[in-house]
């Protein structure tokens, strides 16, 4: 299975670099709303992915006969606030989480320094989980935010 | 207009996004996975910090699938440029580097306060782009729906401020 997952990750990987959607150029253009390039490739993507996830969920069960369980995010404050911070550092870096390792196995050699600040943005909100909890208004920590 | 990389001609969108729609589909029909990248920062994270919060189920359980999912974006990068014109490090930076002209260490310095809002943006939405906007989205989520609103607007008001105003 270890194989399937890195086949998967390397073919989203190359349509990813191949597409724009790993480009600072592309990215900045979709924010300006002067590139559509963007829009068509999440609005194809959810498009082709809706009715498909809903033949699977109906279907039931996996390739190999295990049982879809599809787990829901769960909904909190930090669905809205930690979104925008999101927004915000996916302009500054012109890359989201995946486009950042797509970008350093291109040899874009500044993807390291968002990497870095993707790690550290990540450990700091797992430490402040505890306090940011109650004014969130997020799951316990077993749940935690969601997974994604 | 081409990608930075070799200034290769891009994908059609549509192409892109079949191609993307295949991935997420083929995770959840082989192996009941649903797609997401970022809560694979805390899978790294959770590799050398011990706090309650990276030793959850859903982040220990999910290294053995998603760490390896994460390597692939690697590779996949890595073989688009080797197929591309050849694999080369580079700092080209398009648009910024036109605007404003930072050295190798500005960037570094650009991109790592970048990251952090993605980082810890991302762990506070319960997800990226991935998560929420593709698999979410599709699967018709509310929360998804709010954190994609909300990720696209801020990246349309800082984008806006940078280039219109700031850099403009």
């Amino acid at each position: 299975m270890t194989l399937l997952y890195l086949a998967l990750g390397t073919l989203f990987g190359f349509v990813l670099s191949r597409s724009g959607a790993a480009d600072y150029d592309y990215i900045q253009g979709m924010f300006l709303f002067e590139r559509f390039q963007l829009y068509g490739i999440i609005g194809t993507a959810v498009a082709l992915t809706a009715p498909g996830l809903w033949l699977i969920k109906r279907r039931g069960v996996t390739l190999r006969g295990r049982p879809i369980t599809i787990e829901l995010k769960p909904q909190h404050r930090g669905n809205v606030s930690g979104g925008i911070l999101f927004g915000i550092g996916w302009s500054i870096a012109g890359m989201c989480p995946g486009p950042i390792l797509v970008n350093i196995g291109e040899g874009k050699l500044y993807a390291l320094g968002a990497l870095a600040g993707a790690m550290v943005g990540a450990a700091l909100f797992g430490v402040l989980y505890p306090v940011l909890q109650a004014p969130l208004q997020m799951p316990p920590l077993k749940v935690g935010p969601g997974e994604g | 207009m081409p990608l930075l990389l070799h200034n290769l001609q891009p994908l059609h969108w549509s192409i892109a996004g079949v191609g993307i729609a295949a991935v997420t589909l083929s995770l959840m029909l082989l192996a009941n996975r649903r797609l997401g990248i970022s809560t694979g920062f805390e899978d790294v994270c959770s590799l050398v910090l011990s706090q309650p919060y990276f030793r959850r189920d859903a982040v220990i359980g999910g290294r053995r699938w998603r760490l390896p999912l994460l390597a692939g974006l690697l590779l996949g990068g890595f073989l688009s440029a080797v197929t591309g014109g050849g694999w080369s490090p580079t700092w080209s930076l398009g648009m910024l580097d036109t605007a404003l002209a930072l050295g190798p260490m500005g960037k570094l310095a650009w991109m790592f306060v970048g990251g952090l809002f993605i980082g810890f943006g991302t762990r506070m939405a319960g997800g990226c782009t991935s998560g929420h906007g593709i698999f979410g989205l599709s699967n018709g989520e509310w929360p998804s729906l709010l954190s994609t609103l909300s990720f696209m607007g801020g990246g349309i008001l800082t984008t806006q401020f940078v280039y219109r105003v700031l850099l403009g």
